[in-house]
This record gives structure tokens, C-alpha cells and sequence, in this order.
């Protein structure tokens, strides 16, 4: 029952995504359009490269999907509204995100073609950008709770979100998780002006549509992981407990799919530099204030 | 009892079948990603064995580090790609004798040694969270620092050996 009710909420908030993605690529509000570009999807044929590897072509976007579930399945979207509430579930979360740099390379690789190579290679490029400020931050979420379980993440945060404790943390993840769903100004691996779609360039009619699906799902893991870590998960006044995930998570969702687009792309030497140089000593000194925060103060 | 030994032998059998493919296949990436899938393999026997923070971890840490080097295996290798049917293996007497010796000795410590009675009353994944940690910063702090050090090392010297020197300026 509870997959059911996390797999139907997470089918609505990766349609209204699709809807606030389009408006803020397109400037128009099309309720239907995600409905119409999905049968549009489904009804065309799906090409096949010359020689690809066909075993990559096909696994690629499932893997995609399935990373994008597995990591959902940690997220609490209410007390007690959680596919599996692991002692290790903020570990898991990650465990799970490393396999959509796998299923991208995967994507890239498999059709036998340069622009979708050269993509998914990017993306592993940006990987070694963003995934120490993935577990650098998240680490520091788990002091302050002393439990890497998502639950015990939440209920961490009932007396003060760790968006005002540790706001450091909180744009550096924020910061890695744009990189991770590669949205802009991080879309390096689709980079639609200088590689015709790169990792999407080959794929056609259902793969395709499994392989935007599949992106959306990752949007949204990565919306909830940010509202699980930072803006106290289900906590909230007045509306029940799921409204407030579901409120949260759409908030970020919507803000991360948006306002990236506003701001030029990064290169990807610039943005492995930044989070180097800059990300990682930061991530590092926020791993230590809180750690002298929570040995002084109890909150 | 019978479940979990049926899910262990499961995922042995297919570490140890990505771990073949790993030298079946031509192409560079499928052998890197096949044994990314063996290790996957030994993380979820980690799991079926209950410990849930070596499984998860296991997991995780291959599937970034297998990635990575699969890039180097494709930078390296003339014919990653496999499509050009090129043989890469050589010194094959030397390595078959190596492979074999390497197997018994394996065999014969699994075997011959004394494990000791199975363990029976496992602790909490949590537990066995705050288990390790306080062992990793405790008795083999150590070990793990001087490791991680010589690992950091390496790394420096690698990258100073990758660059390429840097002409120098016409005066």
C-alpha cells in the first residue's frame, strides 16, 4: 500500500514537474503538453543505431529509472509514508544516486554515436565535481542527527531546520544536486546547443520516453532529499503531514528546474574547479561548525 | 537459514560470472562495467549477510570507482570499443599459472582455516554503524590514516607525472 501511495504521488509530482519544466523552457502554461509529448513519444518509431552496443543501449535508461527508485525509496514523505526506512537510508540515497553516472555512461556509450559518448563521458567529468559535495553536506546532516536514517533525519529538525543550522550545507548540496540531475547551468551532458542532446541524441520513441521519465524521477529524488535533509521533511503547522512533503518537494523541484536557466552553462573545467577549490575546503568547514554547534549548543 | 543461503550462493554465483565476462568481452567499458557488477554482487551478499553498512557502502564506492576507471581503461586501451577484434592478452602460460596458483591458495585458507562458530545474535544495522565508526577511529585509526595518506600520495604523484611540462617561454 505504501509503494503504491509513493509510486502514484511520485507519477503526479513528476507530471506537474513536466509542466512547470515546459513553462520555464518554453514560457507558455500547457497542462496537457507532457500528455501530448509522451504519446507523441510512444507512437514513433524507435530507431536503433548501426552497431551500438546493444546491451548498454537497452539497460541505460532503465538502470536510470530503477536508480531513481531505489533512491525515492528512502524518502519519507510522511510518519510512517516510507517504502523502506534503512539505518543506513541517507548512505543508501547515495548508493543508489551512483548508479544514474553508471546508467549515463551506459546511455552514452551503447548507441555508437560521438555526440552521446562525448555525454555521457561529460557527465562522468561532472561527477567528480559534485560527489564529495553530495556526502561532504549529508554527512554533516547525520552529526547533527546522529543516525543516518532519513526518519531520524526529520524528527533531527523539529526544533530548527537545518536550512538555518546549516546553510552552508544546505547551497553546497543544493549546489551538487543541480550537477547530479544535470540541469542547467549543469545540463552539460544533454547540452542541447553544442551537442544536439548528447546522451539523448540516439534514442528514439519509448527509449526515449523512458529516459525522460526516468530524469524526472532523479529530480524529484534529489527535490526530497533536500527537503528530507534541509527543510524538515513532513514537518510543518496546520496541513497534514504528506501535504507539506508534497508542498516542499514540488517548491524544489520547481525552483531547481527553472531557475538554472537563468544563469549562463558552466563548463565543466570551471565547475570541477569550483567545487574543488572552493566547495570542498567549505564543506569541510561546515562538517566542522556543526560539529562544534552540536557539542555546544542543544538544539 | 535456507532463504538467505539461497540468495548468498544467488549473488556469488554472479560476482563470480561478471568477474568471467570481465575477460570474455573486447569492449573496454563492458569489462569495467561487468566487474562494477561482480563487486555490486559482493556488496549484496554483504547485505544478505546483515551487514548493511558494508553492503551499502560496497555498493556505492564501486559503482564511482569502476566508472572512473572505465574512462582510463578507454583513454589506454587501443581498441576500446572491441570492434576491431584486436587480442589484448599475452603472457598467457605465465598468467594461467599465476591464476591457478592464486585460486588454490584462495581455496585452501577457505577451507583450512578456523572460522570459528558463525556468529548468532547480529546487531542492529545502527548499531553496527556506531560499531564501526568508533573502530575505524579507534584501534585502526592508524592503519586507515597512513592508507589513506599513501593512497593521497600516489595521487599527487600520478597527476605530476600526467602533466605534461609546460613549454618554456621564448625570451
Amino acid at each position: 500500500m505504501t509503494v503504491l501511495t509513493v509510486l502514484l504521488s511520485l507519477a503526479a509530482g513528476a507530471y506537474l514537474i513536466a509542466v512547470l519544466e515546459g513553462w520555464a523552457v518554453h514560457g507558455r502554461l500547457q497542462p496537457a503538453r507532457p500528455v501530448i509529448s509522451a504519446l507523441a513519444l510512444l507512437g514513433r518509431e524507435s530507431l536503433l543505431a548501426r552497431k551500438p552496443d546493444r546491451l548498454f543501449f537497452e539497460v541505460g535508461p532503465v538502470l536510470l529509472l530503477v536508480a531513481g527508485l531505489l533512491a525515492v525509496a528512502v524518502i519519507p514523505l510522511a510518519p510512517g509514508l516510507i517504502v523502506t526506512d534503512l539505518a543506513t537510508g541517507a548512505l543508501f540515497l547515495n548508493a543508489a544516486l551512483a548508479y544514474v553516472l553508471v546508467a549515463l555512461i551506459m546511455a552514452g556509450w551503447g548507441p555508437n554515436g560521438a555526440y552521446g559518448m562525448i555525454g555521457g563521458w561529460r557527465f562522468l567529468g561532472q561527477f567528480v565535481a559534485y560527489a564529495m559535495l553530495v556526502v561532504m553536506p549529508i554527512t554533516a546532516v547525520a552529526l547533527r542527527a546522529e543516525s543516518l536514517s532519513t526518519v531520524d533525519i526529520v524528527m533531527s529538525q523539529s526544533a530548527l531546520w537545518n536550512i538555518a543550522y546549516q546553510p552552508l550545507g544546505f547551497a553546497l548540496f543544493i549546489a551538487a544536486a543541480m550537477g547530479l540531475c544535470w540541469l542547467p547551468p549543469l545540463d552539460l551532458p544533454t547540452a542541447p546547443g553544442d551537442l544536439a542532446g548528447g546522451i539523448e541524441a540516439e534514442y528514439t520513441g519509448v527509449r526515449l520516453a523512458v529516459l525522460r521519465l526516468a530524469r524526472m524521477v532523479v529530480i524529484l529524488a534529489l527535490a526530497g532529499a533536500t527537503v528530507t535533509f534541509y527543510l524538515g521533511g513532513w514537518l510543518g503547522p496546520w496541513l497534514p503531514a504528506w501535504a507539506w512533503s508534497g508542498i516542499k518537494i514540488l517548491i524544489v523541484a520547481g525552483l531547481m528546474v527553472s531557475t538554472g536557466r537563468l544563469v549562463p552553462r558552466v563548463r565543466e573545467a570551471r565547475y570541477l574547479e569550483l567545487s574543488w577549490k572552493l566547495g570542498i575546503p567549505l564543506a569541510l568547514i561546515n562538517i566542522f561548525v556543526v560539529g562544534v554547534i552540536a557539542l555546544v549548543v542543544e538544539i | 537459514m535456507i532463504v538467505p543461503m539461497i540468495f548468498l550462493v544467488f549473488f556469488g554465483g554472479a560476482a563470480v560470472w561478471f568477474g568471467v565476462v570481465v575477460f570474455r568481452t573486447h569492449s573496454m567499458v563492458r569489462s569495467a562495467l561487468a566487474l562494477l557488477f561482480s563487486q555490486t554482487a559482493v556488496g549484496l551478499m554483504f547485505l544478505v549477510m546483515q551487514a548493511e553498512f558494508l553492503g551499502v557502502l560496497q555498493i556505492m564506492m564501486m559503482a564511482t570507482e569502476m566508472s572512473v576507471m572505465a574512462i582510463f581503461m578507454v583513454m589506454f586501451m587501443m581498441d576500446p570499443g572491441g570492434l576491431g577484434a584486436m587480442d589484448m592478452t599475452h603472457q598467457k602460460r605465465l598468467s594461467l599459472w599465476a591464476g591457478g596458483i592464486g585460486l588454490g591458495a584462495a581455496l585452501a585458507v577457505i577451507w583450512l582455516a578456523d572460522w570459528g562458530p558463525a556468529g548468532t545474535d547480529i546487531p542492529g544495522a545502527a548499531q553496527q554503524t556506531e560499531d564501526l565508526g568508533r573502530e575505524l577511529l579507534g584501534r585502526s585509526m592508524l592503519i586507515f590514516q597512513s592508507a589513506g595518506l599513501t593512497i593521497l600520495t600516489a595521487m599527487v604523484a600520478a597527476t605530476m607525472v600526467a602533466i605534461a611540462p609546460a613549454k618554456e617561454q621564448p625570451k
